[in-house]
């Protein structure tokens, strides 16, 4: 089957799936729920109704979105051509639940206590698996990298103690892992759309550091190779002030990712807008995807809005549950296509 | 009778039928893989999927219209009386043939792409129903004027 031609089923029928996706109206009638009862009843008239009714409180809303999501990753899985697309959007969910094991085996050797309530089902990889993995402490059979990962971390964690080392190490071993699946794929945009993944997540952690008032050679080991922007060029910002940073970057697509700035009062408000944006961002490297009826990246642009829409609804439930200011978590909804 | 002028106005017959029918093929083919996989998540729309699968489907017809004009030419069909085709007029015969054969090929692939794609635009909006056909007919246009100029080519032969 030629390629072209191999993605018109996947398409179509993602194109069908994304009808399904939540319009804003929704999450606009969520947000003007006064409590969180309210709320679930609007999101129970979607396609979430299935997975609500097999909660046991309203409080657990979470399992909800995460069955949606890891529900769409199993169906998408199973018809497109190449998995390996899923596979890429899946990644960070595995490195989360390695962080998360590895976290709970270093409180278990202090005496505390495991903390498999944070692992999620959202991997590539089955919980099962990997906790197996890590109690027998054989790796041998972990993918993507993890198996060399798992034991190099353990033994940086001996020397350094220092938490913030082992993550960067999984940070820097999730980028490196996606970077090698898409190129894999011989597919272009989803080398685009890692590497704008890559600068999104530079520009946040700068943005943190830069919050934080760091030095450029802490800042350095938070900064992955891979994107657009070289690590580089982002150390070089690091000094000038947030505002110049869109002319710095101005020959880059995500130097429009800083419109913002000029509005944002502070670092922390701009912050919590950067996540927004940059989520956007991301979504806008394959953005092109729906003028072209058999690209496989239409995979990888649904998948994302898949994402941002459950994104999207843990915000406005959240803010229902805990009744913060409704204005402030529309300002914080996603919009992608 | 000559045998090489009638061997050539039936491979002409059959180029017309043989690749006007591949391209429909390969067309509907393209445009029934979008409608599944519409169809397995909204089996509502199988009439508008339908009608957008059968539009490449068209080009096969006209070839197979062509093909019988030519064998009819040329006395193979009705069991009519013996017609004698020289080696030029048979020629001419096949290349009357062309225009649908290749004009029938390329416009029948083209349309079922554009077909799919037009099946993937009614999934997300169902309210575009008439735009969705009327951009795949667009290419029919092309298929129709091989069509014609095959019809007037094989006119023009006298035997």
């Amino acid at each position: 089957m030629a390629p072209a031609e191999g993605y018109g089923y996947a398409v179509s029928r993602l194109r069908a799936m994304s009808g399904r996706l939540l319009e804003e109206a929704v999450l606009q009638r969520i947000l003007e729920c006064e409590d969180l009862d309210s709320a679930l009843k609007v999101l129970g008239e979607t396609v979430y109704s299935g997975w609500l009714m097999e909660l046991k409180g309203s409080s657990e809303f979470d399992k909800a979105i995460e069955a949606e999501l890891l529900h769409v990753y199993s169906e998408v899985q199973k018809f497109v051509p190449d998995d390996r697309l899923v596979q890429l959007c899946r990644l960070p969910y595995d490195f989360h639940n390695v962080k998360v094991l590895m976290k709970s085996a270093i409180l278990v050797r202090d005496g505390g206590e495991r903390r498999f309530d944070l692992l999620t089902r959202l991997g590539n990889i089955s919980t099962d698996d990997l906790i197996m993995a890590m109690e027998s402490e054989d790796y041998r059979l972990i993918p993507f990298g993890l198996h060399g990962l798992i034991p190099k971390c353990f033994a940086l964690w001996e020397q350094t103690k220092d938490i913030f080392e082992v993550e960067k190490t999984l940070d820097s071993g999730l980028f490196t892992a996606m970077r090698k699946i898409a190129a894999d794929c011989k597919i272009d945009s989803a080398v685009f759309w890692v590497r704008g993944k890559i600068d999104a997540e530079n520009i946040r952690n700068l943005l943190r550091m830069k919050r934080m008032d760091m030095e450029a050679g802490t800042v350095a080991g938070f900064l992955h190779d891979g994107g657009f922007i070289s690590r580089e060029k982002l150390l070089s910002i690091l000094s000038e002030p947030v505002e110049s940073w869109p002319r710095v970057l101005s020959f880059t697509d995500a130097a429009k990712t800083f419109s913002r700035v000029q509005d944002a009062g502070d670092l922390n408000t701009l912050l919590v807008d950067m996540e927004k944006v940059l989520d956007e961002y991301i979504a806008g490297m394959v953005e092109n995807s729906k003028y072209k009826a058999f690209a496989p990246e239409n995979v990888i642009s649904f998948l994302w809005r898949k994402e941002l829409e459950a994104k999207n609804v843990r915000i406005a439930l959240v803010s229902v549950s805990n009744d913060t200011d409704r204005s402030m978590a529309r300002g914080l909804l996603r919009h992608a296509g | 009778m000559d045998l090489l002028g009638i061997a050539l106005a039936i491979l002409g017959a059959a180029m017309a039928a043989g690749w006007a029918g591949a391209g429909s093929a390969i067309g509907v083919g393209i445009a029934g893989e979008s409608g599944a996989g519409v169809m397995t998540e909204d089996p509502g729309k199988f009439g508008l999927v339908l009608l957008l699968q059968a539009l490449p489907g068209t080009q096969g017809i006209y070839g197979l219209l062509i093909a019988f004009f030519a064998i009819l030419k040329v006395g193979l069909l009705g069991g009519g009386a013996e017609i004698s085709v020289n080696v030029w007029q048979g020629l001419a015969i096949f290349f009357a043939c062309l225009p649908i054969a290749v004009g029938g090929y390329f416009s029948a692939i083209a349309q079922g792409k554009t077909s799919a794609a037009c099946i993937q635009m009614i999934a997300k909006r169902p309210e575009e129903t008439g735009k969705a056909v009327i951009l795949p007919a667009m290419v029919e246009t092309y298929a129709v004027l091989s069509l014609l100029m095959s019809i007037i080519l094989l006119n023009g032969i006298s035997l």
